[in-house]
């Protein structure tokens, strides 16, 4: 555990000098930067960038080589995540959707939901074998949230439906309220809108902030539609190649010489 | 499915499927009554009240293999450590039925979380091989170990004394059976239903997902597998009392291998179905092959019966033969699909 302390009183994730390499390919290259609470954050990179890697490294699915990564929890504590277990990071208030979808097809949807708050069930095993009132109570309240959530999502109409099957667009509205079962203080959304149309992602932006200062949590996202990012987040950070090459609103990032270049290429490149 | 649906009909709907399993259980315990009538010879009894058995014991590794996405090959070695304990403890020892029970069920998880602490740390499909591995050094105990398993001469007990003094017959330990069928049809129903049957389901499904939701991989791949075993150590001591004998050379990898088959042929993920597999795979050749003209002389027919049908299920029934009717019926009629017919 770090004596660090976050600076800002208002700072809900920093990241320190964050690295982390794949054999000889360094994949994020002491990257910093800080989220302030209520914050839509966004990261951005051509391909390959590291952005997902940057996720990945924040909740410990991979173990960065070096560097911290700051956390202000549901508790007003602040940790570093680094060296935590995976499973234990959503407990702390950090919650992520992914790239590629993942939902569990032979459930219904609301059981898809329930899956979110899994840490707070806390029956026992035996409890649960023999349908103790403590268990069926917890389910009871868990699963009237759950609808709750449905509702809000405008999900309700298809909560006993299986998510095998369900489009696209709803398996990612279905993944997006997963996230709110958990309270969290921060949620990282890994391309949320990808494959949705021009109204689908419209509705999201809308949807996204509507979260935001319901649950009055930060949100961190990666997207490649500039417009939804530049529509939606606050401030941006801009990455290639693992590196940092700017941070600001979106309309600095977009007029940035340094993310242009990294976007588009030099013009001498073309001469 | 429309709105027109009152009470009743949404009662009915929403109802857990205890009554359904309850039933079943009335119904077979009335076999006994008709063995005594001679209306039933005694033989299929036997077969009926094995079949039961492995169904307690596919029950447990349906829930290893359909939940969690772990295969064990171990399951016999489990079942025949339960009835050597068994036997040891009620007619050496001669401890109460239900002390016998409990410990013989608890010896095997023992063992289980043991074999799972070292394998299920690594990739899933390690708890196969040192389940395999397991199973046989049982199987090498049960001969070697003479004092206590009487090596290849085989172990007998007698039929369970409950409480002391309630000393049942065959009938009656049949019947006893039938109600912890039910009971184990009635708890693994609650359990696939819990937060920790989602939990198994979302490590199967998507082992980042899993992790992403806070739950302890491999707490819970641990836990699948106690309980597995728990079935199999359970079943062992059902089959050691009504059996009454049992023999090193039952517990071999072709059992573990027929409770799977049950599992793939009935239904994967589906109770009624667990019992309708090991009703094919241990009751059919019994009951129906070996009472066939000519061919039921064969040796190896239930092999080959039980290998023909694993893979005509396998093309056109994956999800198991229970589901053959609502396939049926969604092709006549057209039914929408139902929802949660993997679950019951």
């Amino acid at each position: 555990m770090s004596n660090e302390t976050v600076k800002s009183k208002d700072l809900v994730l920093k990241i320190e000098d964050l690295s982390i390499a794949f054999g000889g390919l360094k994949a994020v290259d002491s990257l910093s930067f800080e989220i302030k609470e209520k914050e839509i954050f966004g990261l951005i990179g051509p391909n390959g960038a590291g952005k997902t890697t940057v996720f990945n490294c924040i909740t410990q699915f991979y173990k960065p080589d070096q560097g911290k990564v700051l956390f202000k929890g549901n508790n007003g504590e602040i940790e570093n995540l680094v060296g935590q277990k995976t499973h234990e990071i959503i407990s702390k208030g950090l919650v992520r959707t992914f790239q590629n979808i993942e939902l569990i097809k032979e459930l219904s949807v609301i059981d898809n939901l329930l899956i979110g708050s899994h840490i707070e069930f806390k029956a026992s095993v035996l409890s649960q074998l023999l349908r103790l009132p403590k268990a069926r109570k917890e389910e009871e309240v868990l699963r009237k949230k759950a609808e709750e959530i449905l509702k809000y999502m405008d999900l309700y109409d298809i909560k006993d439906q299986l998510v095998g099957g369900q489009p696209y667009g709803i398996l990612k509205r279905i993944e997006l309220a997963r996230t709110l079962m958990c309270n969290p203080k921060l949620i990282i959304l890994d391309e949320p809108a990808a494959g949705l149309n021009e109204a689908e992602t419209i509705a999201l932006i809308e949807k996204v902030r509507d979260i935001r200062d319901r649950y009055n949590c930060s949100i961190l996202l990666v997207e490649h539609d500039m417009k939804f990012v530049s529509d939606l987040c606050d401030r941006v950070c801009a990455i290639s190649f693992g590196k940092f090459l700017a941070i600001g609103t979106p309309e600095e990032i977009q007029n940035n010489e340094k993310v242009q270049i990294a976007y588009l290429g030099k013009e001498e490149d073309y001469a | 499915m429309k709105k027109k649906d009152n009470k009743l009909v949404m009662w009915y709907k929403n109802k857990k499927p205890y009554s359904s399993y309850i039933l079943f259980g009335i119904i077979l315990s009335v076999l006994p009554i008709l063995v005594e009538l001679k209306a039933l010879k005694y033989s299929y009894l036997t077969t009926i009240a094995s079949i039961l058995i492995y169904s307690i014991v596919g029950l447990g590794l349906n829930i290893l293999l359909g939940y969690s996405g772990l295969i064990s090959l171990g399951t016999a070695g489990f079942m025949g450590l339960g009835t050597y304990l068994s036997a040891y403890l009620t007619a050496d020892l001669n401890l109460p039925f239900e002390l016998a029970l409990l410990i013989s069920i608890a010896v095997p998880i023992l063992v289980g979380i043991l074999t799972g602490l070292v394998s299920l740390r690594i990739e899933g499909f390690y708890l196969a091989i040192a389940t395999l591995a397991i199973s046989e050094i049982f199987r090498k105990v049960f001969v070697e170990f003479e004092v206590v398993t009487n090596g290849f001469s085989g172990k007998k007990a007698d039929y369970p004394t409950l409480l002391g003094f309630i000393e049942l017959g065959r009938n009656g330990t049949f019947i006893l059976i039938v109600a912890i069928l039910v009971v184990i049809m009635i708890i693994t129903y609650n359990l696939i239903n819990s937060y920790t049957g989602r939990a198994f389901l979302t490590m199967r499904g998507s082992e980042s997902a899993a992790k992403a939701m806070g739950i302890n991989i491999y707490k819970y791949r641990l836990l699948s597998f106690a309980i597995t075993v728990a079935y199999a150590g359970l079943g062992g001591v059902l089959y050691m009392h009504f059996v009454k004998y049992t023999y090193p050379d039952t517990w071999t990898l072709l059992l573990s291998l027929n409770i799977l088959a049950a599992i793939v042929i009935g239904g994967i993920r589906s109770i009624p179905g667990t019992i309708l597999g090991s009703f094919v795979v241990f009751g059919v050749p019994d009951l129906i092959l070996k009472r066939l003209p000519i061919i039921g002389q064969f040796d190896g027919l239930a092999y080959i019966f039980n290998g023909v049908l694993i893979v005509l299920v396998v093309l056109f029934y994956p999800t198991g033969l229970i589901h053959v009717k609502e396939k049926f019926k969604r092709k006549n009629t057209k039914l929408q699909k139902e929802e949660g017919s993997y679950s019951e």
